[in-house]
């Protein structure tokens, strides 16, 4: 059976076949692509810094910061000033919060028998919005990281109103996704205690658990996760053994003949990657002791998502304690790029897990360039026998109402996966 | 029950941005009050896509976000057929975004005929003559979500809104982005030593800022409620335009030291005139930095 799954900013079609009544594969297509990679050849390469952002309208800041990331990669030596490196790491961490909000509150609580929370989605984005427009001008599609640093310059009043809007967003979570303190929340290690608590994310998890869902959406449990900054480790997890030792030469793309997206994998095995995965290569212990009860299970992947929402307000908080206003934004790098015949990657912690981005250039124009999107490691159309992550995730489940929880609980976004 | 505008959101070739850039609008909740949507891509409705496409689902306004080509599907149909079927029924059409309006970024995106609905960029198109007269456009990339909700409340009221060539609103199009910025006094005393990541200078001289010849009200209506790229030190894209994409946004073209481009309006040699004057003033003030020691 066919099923049109709608609103994961765009749309994917699921044919589920079903045996014994229980779902035994999904065949999973995405039937458009809009070919940016062809449509960045032959451009002067910092135009990718304008046109990159636009391959998504929910993460293009991510797609911006792998795009500087991978050009700032084919230069030797360029410098770059810790003030730069913190004010991208910020403006990253609040576009993954806005993410997360708008995943929680508009996407998995109609899934939930629930009423979409429109204005609870849009009153946190808002301010996460505002936080990335008080660097970059604007939210979505600025382009205001460039190589050698930001265009920006801040003062102290932009970080009082920064803080500002943190303190807000903090705030909103207390009084509605989880009703404690934020700093006990992020210290609390039992997964269980946390369904004592009020507030719209227990109110879900404790639907999981009388609904007996609890055991749904596990897959493979493996986990990847490649961009490193300041609070993400690189890293890869096997059910809970940890190693940091992953190179990006293993990670491979490769075409399926049913839908436009590619295949990714790594070392040829198929990988989760977003929140959960994070956390597992981070072993944030709230989530640990999740997954330790849980599994990989729509439990475990839910709380992470949520979770990493408060992880990321605080953590930035810190950040900004660390920025030195009087390091410079910007410093202009020593080589002309038209000077540049050379190639780069990056890889960055986007909303729904690893982005990678992939440049080659010769005299400052690019050859050649490539994305990898973290629903493509999500949701990579295997074969039977070799069965994608979200795939796995939904064999055996007996109706497509829970399968289109499960799909919808990696929080696919179909306009990355056809860039 | 209130009798709420039924609106149509069809994304064609797309990355959603306007979509998001709506989700900023301060104040949603009064919007949704007065609009209902039949479809929208992320805010949930009535009808799935899926009814859109097969059936005629009574609407008042059609919405469409992205690049417009015959090869492209929704829910296995032709955008061009959908827009086709809803066209007819509807009070207006808006084009949301410079894809939608002109072709934009992905009018590259290797389908066959890819245009805004009325524009090729700047060429008309005449694929949908016939709607000429129900069109607004508001352009950007993304559109600012006031301009867009604006208009659509004009459209409730059936306000009369002047349009430019382009089909956009004077009140939001007639303006440049260079009206409103903090760094206008770099650009009118030509004082041209801008570097990034400084709260001075201007970024027209070297680095590419198309705001004195891009139409739109980015430094009137800040972005996010907060700022605007100019304003942050990030050149003007030019994103409103039907030329959006120009190469090599970054640096500003020139001929013999003089931008390509100059202010809407304004002549070469008269500019070269002026602004040899405006240089004299040598102001020490926009020489320094801003908040001196």
């Amino acid at each position: 059976m066919i099923k049109l799954i709608e609103k994961i900013e765009g749309e994917a079609k699921l044919n589920f076949n079903f045996k014994d009544a229980k779902i035994d594969f999904v065949d999973i297509e995405f039937m458009s692509t809009r070919n940016i990679e062809n449509i960045l050849k032959g451009k002067s390469a910092f135009d990718a810094l304008v046109i990159n952002p636009r391959v998504c309208g929910i993460c293009g800041h991510a797609h911006l910061i792998a795009t500087v990331q991978a050009l700032e990669n084919c230069y030797d030596n360029l410098e770059l000033s810790n003030k730069a490196k913190i004010i991208r790491e910020l403006t990253l961490n609040f576009e993954l919060i806005q993410n997360h909000f708008k995943w929680y509150y508009l996407t998995m609580l109609p899934l939930f028998g629930q009423k979409q929370q429109v204005l609870k989605a849009t009153y946190p984005s808002q301010l996460m919005g505002k936080a990335i427009a008080l660097f970059g001008g604007q939210y979505p599609h600025t382009s205001y990281a460039i190589v050698g640093g930001v265009v920006c310059e801040i003062t102290e009043m932009d970080i009082i109103k920064l803080q500002h809007y943190i303190a807000q967003t903090i705030k909103f979570v207390e009084d509605n996704l989880v009703k404690i303190d934020s700093e006990n929340f992020l210290t609390c290690k039992d997964a269980d205690t946390l369904l004592d608590y009020e507030g719209d994310l227990p109110d879900i998890l404790r639907q999981i658990k009388k609904e007996k869902l609890l055991k749904y959406g596990k897959s493979y449990d493996r986990f990847i996760s490649f961009g490193e900054n300041s609070y993400f480790k690189k890293g890869k997890s096997l059910q809970t053994k940890v190693s940091h030792n992953i190179s990006i030469e293993h990670v491979k793309e490769s075409e399926i003949p049913s839908s436009f997206a590619k295949n990714v994998s790594f070392k040829d095995k198929y990988y989760e990657v977003g929140p959960l995965a994070r956390a597992m290569v981070n072993k944030t212990p709230l989530i640990a002791d999740a997954h330790k009860k849980y599994g990989d299970s729509i439990f475990s992947r839910i709380l992470a998502r949520v979770c990493e929402i408060s992880q990321l307000l605080e953590h930035s908080k810190k950040l900004i304690k660390d920025l030195d206003l009087s390091e410079p934004s910007y410093i202009e790098p020593s080589l002309d790029i038209s000077q540049l015949s050379a190639s780069g990657y990056s890889a960055v912690e986007a909303a729904r897990g690893t982005l990678i981005h992939k440049v080659e250039i010769e005299d400052g124009m690019i050859k050649n360039y490539e994305i990898i999107t973290p629903t493509q490691w999500n949701l990579s159309g295997g074969t039977k026998d070799k069965q994608g992550v979200s795939q796995k995730a939904m064999i055996g489940l007996s109706d497509i109402k829970t399968a289109e929880l499960v799909f919808k609980s990696f929080d696919v976004c179909s306009v990355c996966t056809t860039h | 029950m209130k009798n709420k505008m039924r609106v149509l959101w069809l994304s064609a070739i797309a990355c959603n941005g306007n979509t998001h850039s709506f989700l900023n609008y301060p104040f949603l909740e009064q919007f949704l009050d007065d609009f209902e949507f039949i479809y929208h891509p992320v805010i949930d409705s009535h009808y799935t896509l899926e009814d859109i496409v097969s059936k005629e689902i009574p609407c008042d306004i059609l919405l469409i976000e992205g690049a417009i080509s015959k090869e492209f599907q929704r829910a296995d149909v032709s955008v061009v057929d959908i827009i086709e079927k809803y066209s007819k029924i509807v009070q207006k059409i808006v084009t949301v975004g410079t894809c939608a309006t002109f072709g934009g970024i992905f009018r590259e995106s290797g389908y066959s005929e890819t245009s805004g609905l009325h524009f090729d960029q700047d060429k008309p198109s005449e694929r949908f003559h016939d709607l000429l007269d129900k069109t607004i456009s508001v352009s950007g990339c993304p559109v600012h979500p006031e301009v867009l909700v604006n208009t659509l409340y004009a459209i409730k009221k059936s306000a009369a809104l002047k349009l430019d060539n382009f089909l956009r609103p004077k009140e939001f199009y007639a303006y440049t982005i260079h009206n409103g910025c903090t760094r206008n006094e770099y650009f009118e005393y030509k004082v041209d030593n801008h570097q990034f990541g400084e709260l001075e200078g201007c970024m027209f001289y070297d680095h590419g800022c198309q705001a004195p010849f891009t139409h739109g009200s980015c430094n009137k209506i800040l972005w996010n409620e907060v700022n605007s790229k100019t304003r942050a030190g990030l050149s003007c894209m030019g994103c409103t335009e039907p030329t959006f994409p120009k190469q090599n946004l970054f640096s500003t073209k020139k001929n013999m030291a003089i931008p390509e481009n100059l202010p809407v309006g304004v002549g070469k040699r008269v500019y070269l005139t002026l602004a040899g004057i405006s240089k004299a003033f040598k102001i020490d003030r926009l020489e320094k930095k801003l908040f001196d020691d």
